[in-house]
């Protein structure tokens, strides 16, 4: 039995041929990948500059040649970083006004909330309708 | 077995061992990797410029319940780095030990984008990054978590609007510019001029890269970088899926404002150390670091070649009592290595 198992290893040469089937399948895996696989690219060429980086291309001095020096007319760049300072300025003029909307709408419901300060609720004068009812004051004027 | 049989079983045990390598690379780089967002769901609740504001939300999409925690990353790098995976992002378990997490993502500089100063960053950004945070979370104070860049921008702001923060965690953050190691003392003895405040350029991310591969040896060469990678094929798939993603964001730095670098290195690098010496502005405000009152965790790491451990330390001798804590590990491995943990749960128990 024991000579049958010894029989039945592969000899070197029959694993040798194997291991060069085996390359011939990992170097058709990563053709096939390249072909069908547009990131593998990508992904191959960062991994060959020594990165893993995953979905863009690893940063090298030819994609920034371009960025290098300071643009001779700024005038533009100027102009939109102003812009951008601006809506800051305007995010934070938004802001306190939503501070001051939340602040008063607390302060009312405090205030109606307060005990002593539950009125009965009051028939709204009918403003709506005078104003539109001929022969008011406001309806004179804006005729 | 004859001499030359021995040989011929080593190039055939040699020959299996590469071709397993480049098949555990070719399964690596065709499964989905990394592509540079954070893992947590959240929603963007503030945008300005390329700033967006992001509160991480929980299992049913609703934000979590608690005091706030706003995440400041370095504007020179990618946020995701406080959110990588499930499962090991600082934010999420911040999140999951009972805060109200937001995180500012600062995005990608644009060409104008080179005229930002450290006052667009302090006074601007995170100033209204935090009126919303307060705003949404209902809160009259923000615990502020700093990282690198970020904990020197988040220092500056909490000495000017000290009412705001109720804790304030400094990652890594260098405050002593005179210390040796780090980018701007290797700058400043190598004899380069820094960039140009008046006359700013919008410094390309490959040449931000190249300062921090200067201070890891080895790591600037392409020869060297790929030895790396074909040493490390031999690890397991998941600790390569783990460097692929830290590698996403190693790799993937951002472009950086020439006017804020010019800037940060007048005031702060070697020679100047303005928050050592007391003479830090913003938008020519001075900086008055005694406004500094409220709990300050300071955490450096033992092999950071980027912010060197003492520098960050120093925070003791400016913010006497600050709490600082030095951890085993290097500048990205304690906020998402494996040993990250560690440093998450010393900053969950700070900020409870």
């Amino acid at each position: 039995m024991a000579e049958d198992k010894t029989n039945n290893e592969p000899t070197l040469v029959e694993r040798w041929l194997r291991d060069q089937q085996q390359w011939q399948r990992t170097i058709l895996s990563y053709l096939d990948s390249m072909v069908k696989d547009e990131d593998f690219l990508v992904h191959l060429g960062n991994a060959m500059r020594g990165s893993l980086l995953a979905g863009k291309p690893y940063p090298t001095a030819s994609t920034a040649m371009s960025d290098q020096e300071p643009p001779a007319d700024d005038r533009l760049d100027r102009v939109l970083f102003a812009l951008h300072q601006l809506q800051g300025q305007l995010n934070d003029l938004a802001m306190t006004l939503d501070e001051i909307r939340d602040a008063v709408g607390g302060a009312r419901k405090i205030a109606s909330a307060a005990p002593g300060n539950q009125k009965p609720p009051q028939r709204r004068p009918p403003s709506k309708s005078a104003a539109t009812k001929p022969g008011t004051r406001r309806a004179k004027r804006r005729a | 077995m004859t001499d030359r049989e021995r040989e011929l079983e080593a190039l055939l045990a040699l020959s299996e061992r590469g071709r397993a390598k480049l098949d555990r690379l070719h399964s690596l780089l065709t499964s989905a990797g990394h592509y540079g967002a954070g893992a947590t769901p959240y929603t963007v609740v503030y945008t300005e410029n390329k700033l967006r504001l992001l509160r991480l939300l929980d299992a049913d999409g609703k934000p979590h319940a608690g005091p706030p925690v706003l995440f400041i990353p370095a504007p020179v790098s990618r946020y995701f780095i406080v959110d990588l995976l499930p499962g090991r992002s600082f934010a999420g378990h911040i999140a999951a030990a009972g805060f109200d997490v937001f995180i500012a993502d600062f995005g990608e500089p644009t060409a104008e984008d080179r005229f930002c100063d450290i006052a667009y960053y302090v006074d601007g950004l995170i100033r209204r990054s935090v009126r919303k945070t307060l705003a949404l979370s209902r809160a009259a104070q923000v615990n502020v978590v700093g990282y690198c860049l970020g904990g020197t921008l988040s220092l500056l702001y909490t000495a000017l609007y000290p009412e705001s923060v109720a804790r304030l965690v400094l990652l890594t953050t260098t405050v002593d510019g005179d210390v040796k190691g780090g980018i701007p003392w290797v700058a400043h003895k190598m004899g380069l001029g820094g960039e140009s405040y008046d006359t700013p350029r919008l410094v390309p991310a490959v040449e931000v890269k190249s300062w921090f591969e200067m201070l890891a040896p080895g790591s600037n060469s392409v020869a060297g970088r790929v030895n790396d990678l074909w040493d490390r094929l031999d690890d397991p798939p998941e600790r390569l899926r783990d460097a692929r993603t830290m590698s996403t964001w190693v790799d993937d730095i951002v472009p950086a404002p020439g006017r804020l670098l010019a800037e940060l290195y007048q005031q702060f690098g070697p020679g100047r150390n303005g928050l050592m010496a007391g003479t830090a502005a913003v938008g020519g405000r001075a900086v008055d670091l005694a406004a500094i009152t409220m709990p300050l965790l300071s955490v450096s790491a033992e092999k950071d070649a980027i912010a060197p451990a003492d520098g960050v330390d120093a925070i003791k001798s400016i913010v006497p009592h600050a709490n600082v804590i030095r951890l085993s590990g290097g500048h990205v491995g304690i906020v998402a290595g494996r040993s990250a943990p560690v440093l998450w749960q010393r900053v969950a128990e700070f900020l409870a």
